[in-house]
């Protein structure tokens, strides 16, 4: 889904892909729509004029929920007779709504037969994304005086379309359409509003009373100035900083989500268009980066994780008491249980993950309460860790899906088939341990420790956290670490031999702190060598693996987001420079992006393409992508929760000049951070 | 034979406290409609605390679903939240309830949970 011709506005998880006349002609697989709650509500949306298609000037998108389409009569290769202009504008938020706009600017009075044609096939995101089409309900069309019902029915689930327009039109099965008569430099107009309904018996929505922020344009327009206002000013003495940050704050505002009935509090969808969601693993790791600019994220989203938290064993859904879930969906695939995500659990990183933010969250915010709040999650969470994810009975976290069919092979970030393989390129049985999540477990049992010992009054659980983390640590790095290479295994086979692969996911356990520090030295001139760095960022497997390819999608590309956990992970063990080579290369990367770094982009050497490559199927904007820049200012300065307050340590590249980041958010009230560009990263690479 | 949700209902009211609703305060109803008949539970939850009767009060949340289709929630045959989303139970009043009540049904009978792979059942 990388077509740059596709235009998309969205609001939470209702969102609208279209071409840029802002027509939507859908097949099975093509990806353009009106959706919402994973489900396809428009897939014809065409607009004719006389019976002719239109031909685009040219578009806006003015906000992340609204876009406006300059039109004429005639397609491309025409001579464009200009006596007619036709504006489209149209807005999501809840429903989505189109102002519809006719100008005459001839001498003479134009009669006109102005259609829109309509329709949907209903199909579920997943049916989409997997590019199966085969529904098993009925779809039917209502044509009404004043307005169109297009509806799909299973058994009790039924989902609606209702159109209806502020001219009167006149509606049949395949659209509606109008005749305006307009005189000599005479406009005309129409708003239409398309609605879409999860309709339960009785005629109840199931979204009854979700939405926060109101839906109109305007509070929309509101709600997004405020959450602009709320978060920290950043200035940059070259603008691309700064406005790299702006792009993502918008952004991260698009993406917000009110799941289904928890009364309206919101949290970061995954990404646009596959994954506007809930993912706990996504949303966890975005909170991160966001702490220090949007902490209210955090909050919501612990919260709702824990409402969600495993409570017994469902084999169909990977559930165990504790698990933290994995995906959370709301089309027909998981009402009808054809998909497993009601919610789905099968991610081994989220559980000790939750932990860690919490963490991280009152190290910020001092928010106590919320610890004290989230005790009873986080000890269950901690026994999912000892009790249940141990399946080889080694003291590590292992996975091994227990839904064959429709459940996750590889249960960690990278979670294709084949991102997981032996030097030779081989697959490895299950169960599977990777690196990194040992790395989070031992994160979480530190982090559970000081919760323990300062928040729940239980210092004899903090000591033996502690001793557990410590003897972890002494396992993982004797375990797992690769003689001959200097550098720890991706992961385990069950018989505890080794996936010796150099890949990147060993910068997340320098931020874990789990590395003996006299190996981190080693990993970090892995990570900024020639084998894994490619001049713009870290790649998720070396070149020179067997399964290496720039554009593998975990055997090899550039992922942003785990780019700035792994600056994150050099900066905490004081590698300051190699931290900054990173976040300096990620930030030039955006620049080729308009400041909107994707899901992932190519392996390539730099100074071979000298642009970053666009994977061709990323997701964007993507939440972890939108939370780099932020998590990649918070390492070059260095910002640090420090006893009560914000410790600023900057270490900028020359060429990055000055950056001032004011108003950070935290225990401390609100505080400003400086920097200067000092370090010279050429000499890094002598 | 006394059916699941009967079992269901009366083993919460004995044990008469559940720690994963411990954060959770409200009356939750279930109409249990065949045919011209319903049947109702009221299930009033403070901190915890449990309290089951087969009033018909008005509550903060009520669920409407057939008692086959809840039977087979009260004995884990089936999930509730994917029964929500297709439109065989339905919600009105506070949905939020719904979630966190959903998480002390029953898991499928037959679930395996997670086994170790030396050692037999991890549980």
């Amino acid at each position: 889904m990388g077509q740059s011709n596709t235009i998309r506005i969205l609001d939470g998880n209702t969102f609208v892909v279209c071409e840029d006349t802002g027509d939507i002609e859908a097949t099975p697989s093509e990806p353009t729509g009106l959706f919402s709650i994973d489900t396809r509500f428009l897939s014809t949306w065409v607009l004719t004029v006389n019976g002719e298609r239109l031909n685009s000037l040219s578009y806006d998108d003015l906000q992340y929920f609204e876009s406006r389409f300059f039109l004429v009569p005639g397609m491309a290769t025409h001579y464009v007779d200009a006596k007619l202009s036709i504006i489209r504008e149209r807005t999501v938020g809840g429903s989505f709504c189109e102002q519809l706009t006719i100008l005459n600017h001839d001498e003479k009075p134009v009669d006109l037969e102005v259609r829109m044609d309509a329709a949907s096939d209903f199909a579920d995101l997943f049916q989409v994304k997997d590019e199966i089409l085969n529904k098993k309900g009925e779809i039917y069309t209502e044509v009404e005086s004043d307005r169109l019902r297009l509806g799909y029915r299973r058994g009790n689930f039924r989902r609606e379309t209702v159109i209806s327009s502020s001219m009167s039109a006149r509606y049949d099965s395949k659209g509606f359409a109008y005749t305006v008569h307009l005189e000599p430099n005479e406009q005309w107009d129409a708003s239409i509003d398309v609605q879409t309904h999860a309709v339960g018996p009785g005629g109840r929505d199931l979204r009854f009373g979700l939405r926060k922020h109101g839906t109109e344009r305007l509070a929309l327009q509101h709600d997004l100035e405020k959450w602009i206002a709320d978060a920290p000013k950043v200035n940059s003495e070259h603008g691309r900083v700064a406005s790299t940050y702006r792009r993502s704050l918008i952004d991260l505002a698009a993406l917000r989500f009110s799941p289904l009935s928890l009364g309206g509090a919101t949290l970061p969808a995954a990404g646009l268009p596959w994954f506007m969601t809930m993912f706990g693993r996504d949303s966890i790791l975005t909170c991160l980066q966001t702490l220090p600019f949007t902490p209210q994220l955090s909050k919501t989203t612990l919260r709702i994780l824990a409402s969600l938290q495993g409570s017994r064993f469902d084999d169909f859904r990977d559930e165990d008491p504790g698990r933290i879930l994995h995906e959370m969906r709301y089309g027909e695939t998981a009402a009808f249980e054809e998909q497993p995500h009601s919610p789905y659990y099968g991610s081994v990183d989220a559980t000790p993950l939750f932990i860690v933010l919490l963490d991280e969250y009152e190290r910020w915010s001092g928010d106590v309460a919320l610890v004290k709040e989230l005790e009873q999650e986080s000890r269950a969470a901690l026994r999912w860790i000892d009790n249940y994810a141990d399946l080889v009975g080694t003291g590590y976290i292992w996975y091994e899906r227990r839904n064959t069919d429709t459940g996750l092979e590889n249960q960690c970030w990278k979670d294709s088939w084949d991102s997981i393989s032996y030097s030779d390129g081989t697959l490895p049985p299950f169960p599977r341990a990777t690196c990194e999540v040992q790395g989070y477990a031992y994160d979480a049992k530190v982090r559970a420790a000081r919760l323990a010992r300062q928040f729940w009054g239980d210092p004899e659980f903090a000591d033996q956290l502690e001793r557990e983390a410590a003897e972890l640590k002494e396992r993982f790095n004797r375990d797992w670490w690769v003689d001959d290479g200097e550098y720890f295994a991706l992961a385990l086979d069950p018989d505890g031999r080794q996936c010796d692969i150099l890949s990147s996911n060993i910068g997340h356990l320098l931020w874990s702190g789990i590395v003996e520090p006299e190996r981190a030295e080693k990993l970090a001139a892995h990570l900024v060598g020639p084998r894994l760095f490619s001049g713009w960022g870290v790649r998720t497997l070396a070149e020179g693996e067997a399964r290496y390819n720039p554009i593998g999608y975990h055997n090899g590309t550039i992922w942003p987001f785990d780019n700035s956990f792994i600056a994150w992970g050099l900066r905490r063990y004081g590698f300051a420079e190699e931290a900054a080579t990173i976040a300096n290369g990620i930030l030039d990367a955006a620049t080729y992006f308009d400041g909107r770094l994707p899901e992932a982009f190519g392996g390539y050497p730099r100074e071979l393409t000298k642009f970053p490559v666009e994977y061709p199927t990323a997701c964007s904007p993507q939440a972890w992508s939108t939370g780099t820049p932020l998590l990649l200012l918070r390492t070059m300065l260095g910002l640090e929760p420090h006893e009560g307050h914000l410790a600023v340590e900057p270490r900028l590249p020359v060429g990055m000049g000055r950056i001032e980041v004011l108003d950070i958010p935290g225990r401390w009230g609100r505080v400003d951070a400086f920097a200067r560009g000092r370090l010279d990263l050429d000499k890094l690479s002598d | 034979m006394v059916d699941a949700t009967t079992r269901f209902f009366e083993d919460l009211d004995r044990r008469g406290y559940e720690p994963l609703l411990a954060k959770t305060s409200g009356t939750l109803r279930i109409d249990l409609h065949e045919g011209a008949q319903t049947r109702h539970w009221l299930l009033r939850i403070d901190h915890g605390r449990l309290n089951v009767s087969q009033e018909d009060q008005e509550a903060d949340t009520v669920i409407g679903a057939s008692p086959v289709l809840f039977d087979d929630i009260a004995s884990g045959r089936e999930h509730g939240l994917a029964a929500l989303l297709r439109g065989d139970m339905t919600v009105s009043g506070d949905a939020r309830l719904v979630v966190q009540v959903e998480r002390i049904f029953p898991g499928a009978p037959d679930a395996r949970g997670p086994r170790r792979r030396f050692a037999g059942e991890v549980h």
